[in-house]
């Protein structure tokens, strides 16, 4: 059996519970995303936050938190078959208890950690290369991450900019978070025109610009390392290797 | 008026590059010869055309300098564009850019203007207004500058995070060659009433809440490696007594960059002797986090690192007849002296040897570097490197395939 789900955690969750409490499951996917076979034995759940909040809860005791964010961060990953590595994980997870991380050669654990790390370098990688800008009374950072991560990103740059309103705006998914100095959420969203530079703006970023190509110690350049820590693919949206 | 900015930026940022003590730099993680992964807690926000990590606006106030240390592009008597922000704009500057997350903080070096205490109120006003004015809480990093008034180093202290002094160089007599008006214990002195100080403060704390804090994150320094002749082992010597006496948070080393021309410098086409920073700042690694002594990586004998092989590898071939460990068995901070095995591995074996032992395969896949390591370790028994456990035979194995040679650079 073949379970879909609507694309949330709480979705991925159901689909868990069903495995054990209904029909065993073969594999899970989003979906949004699954590649339609018509040999699959399929079934669309429809997310259950109850059945959910207790695959998290047992998740939580009987294996760990530790389980759990490599879990979500899996989540969050844009591997076709996360949500089939996730099952296996918990299965052995639910027999091996917290000492399944431990377990970095088993094969099922292997490819939840791959994918988790994945996961949570990007993020690292943005909290430093997020570039915000100026737009009106608020700040605005566009960014087309690989994997879905700026909800991981929020609570950061709310901590960070608390008394300012931002919109962190993932081009790729077409969605945003949002802050209004009190609380962020996180929604649909979309730009129609490309976003207008103020002067005031654009002298920082000169500045910025020339700060950073003045720091570099001419002696010892590498850029072969400099493309290994910022690969070409995400400097679109960094201020100082645009031109 | 943000042009004006804009070309003291770029005077002010190169004048500061080649200072490396910031918070993110100069931590090596891997055997590339090279040097820029970020720290554990750091953020980088870029990295530079030479792979440095970027993670603080590091620039100079001044640098107007009433100095003549010979290495130094800003020498009284070098003829370089000077320039000098005043305490408003760095503050200004500092903020902006870190709102738009370009940076974590701020790194505040400067050079001697007029005298020391001149200088140092100056570095005290700009922090004054960033805490007060604007409120930042985010991280800062300033010099103190020697012969600067307690009083002014002491407010510094209770604004910023980190402090550092600049070593520069390792010897009294390093010093007297190429910094005739700098002396150790013209800088040992700040340093001391910051170590003090720090020490107080957090007995305060301890007791009472509101307590001060003086630079919570500690202080540190760095020393140019190259520009004189002195041994590694003097350098990691210096290192290993700054840590016990001052507790220093880190010590930078930097590979000297031939600015100047001069009778006692290394001449302008000497390539910066970046393989040797990097065996420093993996022995210091090994200093603070393996629980080695300078003394056994370094002695009389063998006062220099050998740019083959790093000084773990060395240190073991040295001490073969502690070798092979079990890799099922041996206690922690022995697996941390094998080589090819750092301390990420170590807690895996650590970990997985709990719910299963482990085979020479699983080895691979934990991120042993195995090419190394194999001549140092058995697995459940068996031993996969050279019958002979003979360093050179595994010297000569392990050699890399061009022995390493400096760059020369191209002069016209
Ligand atoms: S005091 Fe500092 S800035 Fe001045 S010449 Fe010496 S090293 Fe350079």
């Amino acid at each position: 059996m073949i379970y879909l789900h609507d694309g949330t955690f709480n979705g991925l969750l159901t689909c868990v519970y069903a495995h054990y409490y209904d029909k065993a499951a073969e594999g899970i996917y989003s979906e949004g995303t699954y590649e339609l076979s018509l040999v699959d034995d399929k079934k669309r759940l429809v997310t259950d936050v109850d059945k959910a909040k207790k695959v998290y809860n047992a998740i939580m005791t009987k294996i760990s938190d530790e389980a759990m964010s490599h879990v979500y961060h899996t989540f969050l990953s844009s591997d076709y078959h996360k949500d089939c590595y996730l099952l296996r994980y918990l299965q052995l997870g639910f027999k091996m208890g917290y000492k399944i991380d431990y377990h970095r050669t088993h094969q099922d654990v292997i490819m939840v950690h791959k994918l988790s790390a994945k996961v949570t370098k990007e993020r690292h990688l943005f909290l430093g290369t997020l570039r915000f800008q100026e737009v009106g009374k608020g700040l605005y950072a566009p960014l087309a991450p690989d994997h879905d991560i700026i909800e991981l990103l929020a609570s950061h740059f709310a901590d960070r900019l608390k008394h300012e309103q931002f919109i962190i705006h993932d081009r790729k998914r077409n969605k945003a978070v949002i802050y209004n100095t009190k609380a962020w959420f996180i929604t649909e969203f979309t730009y129609e025109e490309e976003v207008k530079v103020s002067e005031r703006e654009k002298q920082f970023q000169d500045m910025w610009k020339g700060y950073f190509e003045h720091i570099s110690i001419k002696e010892r350049e590498n850029l072969r390392l400099q493309r290994q820590f910022v690969p070409v693919r995400y400097r679109q949206h960094i201020v100082e290797f645009g031109d | 008026m943000k042009d004006n900015v804009l070309r003291k930026l770029q005077v002010l940022a190169d004048a500061a590059k080649y200072d490396v003590s910031c918070a993110s730099s100069g931590v090596s993680k891997n055997n590339t010869g090279t040097i820029g992964n970020s720290s554990a807690a750091g953020i980088c926000h870029t990295w530079s055309a030479d792979g440095r990590c970027v993670s603080l606006l590091k620039i100079l106030l001044t640098n107007y300098c009433v100095y003549d240390c010979e290495y130094c592009v800003n020498r009284l008597s070098n003829d370089v564009a000077r320039a000098s922000f005043t305490a408003e704009e760095v503050a200004e500057l500092t903020i902006e850019f870190y709102r738009r997350n370009y940076i974590e903080g701020l790194f505040l070096s400067s050079a001697v203007e007029k005298n020391p205490n001149h200088t140092m109120e100056k570095i005290v006003k700009t922090l004054l207004i960033l805490r007060h004015q604007y409120k930042f809480s985010g991280y800062i990093h300033v010099k103190a500058i020697p012969g600067a008034d307690k009083l002014l180093v002491q407010q510094a202290g209770e604004l910023a995070d980190r402090m550092s002094v600049n070593i520069e160089l390792p010897t009294e007599k390093g010093l007297q060659l190429l910094a005739p008006q700098k002396s150790m214990k013209k800088m040992f002195l700040p340093m001391k009433q910051i170590k003090d100080q720090i020490t107080q403060s957090k007995e305060e704390r301890m007791h009472f809440r509101h307590a001060k804090r003086f630079v919570p994150a500690g202080q540190s320094t760095q020393m140019i490696v190259g520009a004189t002749n002195e041994s590694d082992l003097s350098m990691l010597t210096i290192t290993d007594q700054l840590y016990q006496n001052f507790s220093l948070k880190r010590v930078y080393f930097s590979a000297y960059v031939p600015v100047n021309r001069g009778g006692n410098l290394p001449a302008l086409s000497t390539a910066p002797p970046m393989l040797r920073e990097h065996r420093l700042y993996q022995a210091d690694w090994l200093l603070r986090f393996y629980q080695f002594d300078a003394k056994e990586l370094l002695d009389e004998r063998e006062p220099n690192f050998d740019l083959d092989f790093d000084p773990k590898m060395i240190w073991a071939l040295r001490h073969i007849h502690e070798f092979p460990k079990e890799i099922n068995t041996v206690p922690y901070n022995e697996l941390l002296r094998i080589p090819g095995l750092g301390m990420t591995s170590a807690k895996r074996i650590f970990k997985q040897r709990k719910v299963r032992a482990i085979t020479y395969d699983d080895l691979k896949k934990i991120g042993v570097v195995l090419k190394r390591a194999k001549f140092f370790i058995t697995c459940n028994g068996q031993f996969y490197g050279v019958k002979s456990m003979e360093p050179d035979s595994i010297k000569e194995i392990l050699r890399p395939a061009q022995p390493f040679e400096q760059l020369q650079l191209q002069l016209p």
